[in-house]
């Protein structure tokens, strides 16, 4: 059987070629989730009110995408920084709740006086920052696979936030395990559209700005050569390690911010729940972003309203939340496989004829 | 009965191995063969010339069965064939040694050959294999040993197991795709000598090469593609000269031999005192002490894997290093790579893709990353525009062809020749002063060598030194103003700079 399929690598790769292929492999994978959801028991004639309309297109539910976008695009941008110089991030959840837990640090001893809500967000940067620096360290230096201690490193994070929440930063007015809610100076400011607020802006001023890092800076050619083949980045002279340990740096702090943004903006305490998925979410993003930033925004919005709609196919279908990993599941497969056949052309040939 | 018994049972004692005629491919819009007729005959070795690019690689393809051809007609043993995967070649007897080897690397020799022949044909068992192994090697003398990790082995030895692999598969066509390239001038003789043993045991053999002396020496017969035509077709040996060769390979053009006359040496460039390497606690480069002058080429022979990788990169700045090195005169042992880069160091390596470029980014960019490097093309903020200016008045000015758009695709797309185009044109520019350049020619077509050679000799007519470390012994003796041969990580010297090719063989495999 394995004989008869044939791998041919396409000579004429062209941009024209991976686009079309791009499109064919996302309305596949739409077709596919569809059927999924249908399957999981979500009525068809329901699928195009809650998929878009009830999504996207109408305001409390446009709002409610927005919201979720916000820290998704953050951890995105995490997550391409490092994929960029193949580094396998997969700890973006603990550098995430490192950030929460540090702009929590911020509210809760009132530290910082009137700049307290930027002092909280810069230290939730740093938070995160400081989370990727052992993996990064080890790997740059003694060769550790990143794989294993960021995932790690998550797992670690997690218990240090369930060991805050039960002890000192728990809310002894009730036996939930949350911190107390922050002061109104601790809190972005909403636009009085939903829950949005001006993290969103933070946002997409981070995804502006590591875009012009990217492609149009010196450090960002460094960083791209680096990725692509750090031995030659040596050779020309690039101080390859800084340029790398900067760039994963400076994904961790991304990380952290989304968490920052997410215990200031939307849930204004700290919670068990902040980050949850968020690594994965992460990950999707930026891949099927190509790890472009001015792609992830885009990205972001389609996966955040993919996440709202799971919420109300839940409460009316009774649809597992899980459908949402499912069908990024699916998507990414979907995606990862086309791509391999715009590189290669794929033949079955029929039984041999006599 | 199927096509693959028919030739088969014609076998027995038709004189033509194969024939093919009218053979065409396309890639796209790019025909690579155009009509092409080959044909071979049992019991000799038949060369085939032709430069990168001339679709050598793609006719083997097409008689081994990894891709189709879309017209023409191919007989072997005189029965038409269809060939239309591995399997089928391999049934209807055609081998082929591949250029880079197809070895699984853990496993043993024997390992590998009796994989390779239980894909090949269902319900083959161990013994069977092992017997036929075992016949093949008193049959044809091979000696290799097939019980320790192919890893472990030379690559001239992974060669033989690759023949032998071949043969115990039942190949009776064998293609050797620039079998020479990899190995030194007494393996190469040898190979050759293997050739004409089994030839004359009545195989029948491809021989494909760049290197025109192996063609007089080694073969019976020679075909010559040109932009893939056959432009010359199973001359005999003897009757053709190696100017004809040369001129159906590369066309009309001049093919006077690349010869310098003695400069004027300058002043002393680069000093390497008593330079080591030593990686895990082994020594690769031992006590290396040479000169580099101004406008000198300096040629360092020796077999692959001796340290020559290791002096370069001690040199260059990037691997640690015991001794003393100094440009101009003065020492710079301390100094980072972008130190000795800023002081007109330069380097080519062996290993274009591997060390030199970074595949996914563009040609434009490849171009410029030095002087991006620099920030010669801006301080903190880098303009596409710039880039692209930049990269076209090099790209002009080397003529480096599949540069798309201005040099907007991926370097990865561009063909070997232009890569290394691309790393010279990068290299090479007004600042540089010491130039080492590890293996500039291989895997490179006669015209792209004479670039690159001629590019060389315009960098020391500046005033630049060159440190051409190479295995390519006919480059070394053309190029070099005073030729050292490293062994083991040694220097081994002779009295005089050029020591002669008898010479330089012996000092290789450190018989003097």
């Amino acid at each position: 059987m394995l004989e008869r399929i044939t791998l041919e690598r396409r000579a004429d790769a062209s941009a024209l070629r991976s686009a079309a292929t791009y499109g064919v492999a996302l309305v596949v994978a739409v077709a596919l989730s569809l059927g999924v959801m249908i399957w999981a028991g979500v009525p068809t004639g329901a699928l195009f009110e809650e998929l878009i309309v009830q999504v996207f297109l109408t305001p409390a539910g446009l709002a409610r995408t927005l919201t979720q976008a916000t820290p998704m695009m953050l951890a995105a941008l995490a997550a391409a920084l490092c994929l960029r110089l193949k580094f396998w991030n997969i700890g973006i959840e603990g550098q995430l709740l490192m950030g929460a837990i540090f702009a929590t640090t911020v509210a809760l001893y009132d530290i910082g006086g009137p700049i307290r809500l930027p002092l909280m967000l810069a230290a939730s940067a740093l938070g995160g920052a400081l989370w990727i620096a052992a993996p990064a360290l080890l790997r740059l230096r003694f060769g550790v696979s990143e794989v294993i201690v960021t995932l790690l490193l998550s797992n670690v994070a997690f218990l240090f936030l369930q060991h805050l929440l039960f002890g000192p930063f728990g809310d002894t007015s009730h036996n939930f395990p949350t911190s107390p809610v922050f002061d109104e100076m601790e809190k972005l400011v909403r636009f009085g559209f939903g829950d949005t607020h001006a993290g969103l802006i933070l946002a997409v001023i981070a995804v502006l700005a590591i875009a012009v890092l990217v492609h149009r800076t010196r450090f960002g050619f460094a960083a791209r050569f680096a990725g692509d083949n750090p031995r030659a980045a040596d050779a020309l002279g690039f101080e390859t390690r800084r340029v790398m340990l900067i760039s994963i740096l400076l994904g961790g702090a991304m990380a952290g911010l989304a968490g920052g943004v997410i215990v200031s903006g939307t849930e204004h305490r700290l919670t068990q729940a902040v980050g949850l998925n968020m690594t994965f979410n992460g990950i999707v993003i930026a891949a099927l972003a190509g790890n472009l930033p001015l792609m992830i925004p885009v990205v972001s919005f389609f996966i955040a309203g993919l996440s709202v709609a799971s919420a109300s196919l839940k409460v009316f279908y009774g649809v597992s939340e899980g459908i949402v990993l499912i069908i990024q599941g699916i998507i990414l497969l979907t995606l990862v496989t086309f791509q391999f056949t715009a590189t290669y052309r794929v033949t079955i040939r029929g039984p041999e004829a006599a | 009965m199927t096509d693959v018994e028919t030739a088969r049972a014609a076998s027995a004692d038709a004189a033509p191995a194969l024939d093919v005629r009218g053979v065409s491919k396309r890639f796209g819009e790019a025909t690579v063969l155009d009509g092409v007729d080959f044909d071979l005959r049992k019991g000799e070795v038949h060369a085939l010339l032709g430069e990168n690019g001339a679709g050598k690689s793609t006719l083997m393809n097409i008689l081994t069965g990894i891709y189709a051809a879309d017209e023409g007609q191919i007989a072997v043993c005189g029965a038409p064939a269809r060939i239309r995967s591995p399997s089928d070649a391999v049934a209807l007897g055609i081998g082929m040694v591949h250029q880079h080897f197809k070895l699984v690397m853990p496993f043993t020799g024997r390992e590998n050959i009796r994989l390779a022949a239980g894909t090949a044909r269902a319900g083959c068992d161990w013994v069977t294999v092992d017997a036929r192994i075992a016949e093949v090697l008193r049959l044809t003398g091979l000696d290799v040993d097939l019980d320790v990790s192919v890893s472990a082995l030379s690559v001239a030895e992974r060669q033989r197991i690759e023949i032998l692999k071949a043969l115990t598969l039942g190949a009776e066509i064998l293609i050797l795709d620039e079998p020479t390239a990899v190995l030194t001038d007494q393996e190469a003789e040898r190979l050759l000598g293997l050739m004409r043993d089994l030839a004359s045991a009545g195989h029948a053999i491809v021989f494909i090469t760049h290197k025109l002396r192996e063609v007089m020496t080694a073969g019976d017969r020679v075909s010559t593609l040109r932009q893939g035509r056959m432009v010359m077709r199973g001359r005999a040996v003897t009757e053709v000269t190696s100017q004809a060769l040369s001129v159906a390979m590369i066309g009309e053009q001049e093919t006077t031999p690349i010869a310098r006359g003695a400069s004027a040496l300058g002043a002393p460039l680069l000093q390497v005192q008593d330079l080591s390497v030593r990686n895990e606690g082994v020594g690769v480069v031992d006590g290396v002490t040479l000169t580099v002058h101004s406008g000198e080429i300096v040629g360092l022979a020796g077999v692959g894997g001796n340290g020559q990788r290791e002096l370069a990169e001690a040199v260059l700045g990037l691997i640690p290093s015991t001794g003393s090195i100094a440009l101009h005169g003065s020492a710079l042992t301390d100094g980072s790579v972008s130190d000795r880069r800023a002081q007109g160091m330069r380097y080519v390596p062996a290993d274009r893709t591997g060390h030199a470029l970074s595949p996914n980014s563009s040609l434009a960019e490849n171009l410029a990353a030095a002087a991006v490097r620099t920030g010669r093309l801006g301080h903190t903020f880098i303009s596409i525009r710039t880039i692209l200016g930049f990269a076209k008045s090099l790209i002009n000015a080397f003529g480096i062809a599949g540069a798309i758009a201005g040099g907007r695709r991926p370097v990865r797309l561009l063909s070997g020749g232009n890569a290394q185009k691309s790393v010279l044109a990068r290299e090479l520019d007004d600042a540089a002063r010491l130039i080492i350049a590890h293996s500039p020619t291989r895997g490179l077509d006669v015209a792209a060598c004479r670039f690159v050679h001629d590019r060389l000799i315009e960098a020391t007519a500046r005033g630049a030194g060159v440190l051409l470390i190479s295995e390519d012994l006919e480059e070394i003796l053309a190029l070099s103003d005073h030729i050292h041969v490293i062994s083991r990580g040694r220097l081994a010297t002779t009295e005089n700079a050029k020591p002669g090719r008898e010479d330089i063989g012996a000092l290789m495999l450190g018989h003097a």
